[in-house]
């Protein structure tokens, strides 16, 4: 069975004062579908450029990615933008709300770029804010909501969609230990659920809920093992 | 996403920065209301333009003497004595498309009745005139032919100089002296106004024979002059009369090249058509005014559409991560430029059809606004909307994801 992330020789090149940087270089990596992956390294091991890249949201300089069998390579920005509302969930270190709109509304929002009628949009926002253990603080404003609470807004966002892979960038950075400990048993749920779980972090406790542990430092990936077994 | 659903998220941009976007609507609303209110005054100066070459007769066409020229300077129409009351006899006996004639002639002259005096226009003219002119007594009655015939020493004031010389009271039957001429006053004019020659009702009406045997006296050259020729057509006949008049003054003053003419004739046509298009250049002098504001709005609006693209960087990233394409962004900050100038637009409609209605109620000029002004206002409104902020939006919609959601 071909893997949902298959990454082939992945340069990513920054051009700066004439100089090339590397923050990835000739890096191959694939995830299956289901698993648990914790990238780990420190600030400049080009995790987030991973991440980036991983989630359509940056493209490589060379090399091959196939996300699901799209080849991602070959896609337009608006196609990208396609694949990112329909299959991939982010859950950001900031959260990412915005802050205008209620909680229902943050988590419709990727419904209304899908297309998804309104009525379906609705009852989807609050089944998913349910799920997070959210469903009465449907119509509360981010700056209403404590961390906690607008993380697991931010993590009901991004599986409004149904995606197959949730994106987490240092997704405890900004919690308190009891919070994150919470948001990492959310992420194994949804684990047994069948969704794929990336997790970029820096954070030995936070990647320690993780099946497998991907090291990277200067842009090449130093360690990888799988504790599943 | 559907209309209702960029108009919504539109509005929710909107809405977020209350302020700013108040301000920044109040420009579009003084420029639209500018726009509606300089336009109903243009237009309203147009009409009244109209309705005062209407007042002036039917079917009317004024003749005057050319002009003096002394040694290639001309002193302007009317200036020469060409025009002749033999000329006027001739258009009265030769010409069947003229219904009436009435001969002018005008001299500023002193006036005075008992301890009053003033400087007025006296007017030397016929029977007929009131009819021609459409310019009627009030109280008394004009002159008769047989008044105008006998020379008598009647006259007929205007309601301008009972004011001035009989402080208001009833003049009829009054003695007035003109430049020291003894004169009865049998009647009094009705109000008219004044008009683009001159203040109408401070004039004083004369038999023109009388005139010529007292005050105007007779001229060296041509004998009885006549400032002007007053000709009402036959209905429908105007071109004809116009014709005819020509053709016999050019007889009679012998002359033979077109471009000899020693007189001018206007018809009132031609009064309606200058008057057209003075006031409009002004209507189109203010309307050019007032879209200078609506420019400035319009400039408004995109620079409070570039700020707010800039701090909205970081939600143009969120919203691109979740799935947002080029389109999405670039329509969601078309529609909030679109909706911020058409609700400037419709309330500067309505400020400007208040201001316009204020301005009438003033008294001192008459405000047309015209549907058409309002439907062009709406759709300028939409177009400013359009254009200024398409060049934001297009900012935003390019902006990379992953720079926009790095930023702060």
């Amino acid at each position: 069975m071909a893997s949902l992330i298959d990454l082939r020789s992945i340069n990513r090149v920054y051009e700066m004062g004439g100089e090339s940087l590397y923050a990835l270089k000739n890096l191959t990596l694939s995830i299956d579908a289901g698993s648990y992956v914790a990238i780990m390294g420190t600030s400049g091991s080009g995790k987030s450029t991973l991440m980036n890249i991983v989630g359509c949201l940056d493209r490589p300089n060379s090399g091959s990615y196939s996300l699901d069998g799209v080849d991602i390579l070959r896609c337009s920005d608006d196609q990208l933008a396609e694949v990112r509302n329909a299959k991939i969930g982010f859950v950001f270190q900031q959260f990412n709300l915005l802050a205008s709109m209620t909680a229902i509304d943050n988590v419709m929002l990727p419904m209304v770029y899908a297309g998804v009628p309104k009525v379906e949009r609705y009852g989807r926002a609050v089944q998913v804010l349910e799920q997070v253990g959210l469903g009465s603080r449907l119509n509360h404003r981010p700056n209403q909501l404590s961390g906690g609470q607008q993380q697991r807004v931010s993590i009901a966002r991004a599986l409004a969609n149904k995606p197959s892979i949730l994106l987490a960038d240092e997704p405890t950075g900004a919690l308190d230990s009891h919070t994150a400990e919470e948001t990492m048993h959310l992420f194994n749920e949804l684990v047994s659920h069948g969704i794929t779980v990336i997790v970029v972090t820096h954070d030995q406790d936070t990647a320690d809920h993780a099946r497998r542990i991907v090291r990277m430092r200067d842009g090449e990936i130093v360690d990888d093992s799988d504790r599943s077994s | 996403m559907g209309f209702a659903e960029l108009f919504l998220i539109a509005w929710q941009g909107i809405l977020s920065n209350r302020l700013r976007s108040g301000l920044t609507v109040l420009g579009i609303v003084i420029g639209i209301a500018s726009v509606i209110t300089l336009m109903g005054i243009g237009e309203g100066a147009k009409l009244e333009a109209e309705k005062q070459v209407q007042a002036l007769g039917v079917n009317l066409i004024y003749i005057r003497p050319g002009s003096i020229g002394t040694s290639g300077v001309s002193m302007g129409q009317g200036t020469a004595p060409t025009l002749t009351y033999e000329d006027v006899l001739a258009i009265k006996e030769n010409c069947p498309a003229a219904e009436d004639v009435a001969a002018q002639y005008t001299s500023s002259l002193q006036i005075q009745a008992g301890e009053k005096n003033t400087l007025t226009t006296v007017v030397g003219t016929e029977p007929s005139f009131p009819d021609i002119r459409n310019f009627h007594t009030a109280q008394g009655r004009f002159f008769t032919a047989q008044e105008a015939n006998d020379s008598a020493r009647v006259c007929v004031i205007g309601d301008g100089v009972v004011e001035d010389v009989f402080s208001g009271a009833s003049a009829i039957g009054k003695k007035l002296l003109i430049r020291g001429e003894l004169f009865t006053v049998i009647g009094v004019m009705e109000h008219k106004g004044a008009n683009a020659t001159g203040d109408q009702d401070d004039q004083v009406f004369i038999p023109i024979q009388t005139g010529y045997s007292t005050l105007f006296g007779l001229n060296l050259v041509s004998g009885r002059a006549v400032k002007s020729i007053l000709v009402q057509a036959k209905a429908g006949e105007d071109l004809q009369a116009q014709f005819q008049i020509t053709n016999l003054l050019r007889l009679r003053h012998n002359i033979q090249s077109p471009d000899g003419d020693d007189f001018t004739i206007r018809t009132q046509m031609d009064i309606l058509q200058t008057a057209q298009s003075i006031t409009g250049v002004f209507a189109l002098l203010l309307g050019a005014t007032a879209s200078i504001s609506l420019l400035v709005g319009g400039i408004g609006i995109m620079n409070i559409m570039l700020v707010s693209v800039t701090e909205r960087t970081r939600e143009i990233g969120i919203r691109k991560a979740i799935g947002a394409k080029y389109r999405d962004i670039l329509m969601q900050f078309v529609f909030e430029a679109i909706v911020l100038s058409l609700t400037g637009g419709i309330f500067g409609i309505l400020l400007g059809l208040g201001s316009a209605y204020w301005v009438s109620s003033l008294g001192q000029w008459t405000t047309v606004v015209t549907p058409s002004s309002v439907v062009l206002s709406f759709l300028v409104s939409l177009a400013i909307g359009l254009f200024f902020g398409i060049y934001p939006a297009r900012k935003a919609a390019l902006l990379d994801p992953i720079v926009a959601l790095r930023s702060e």
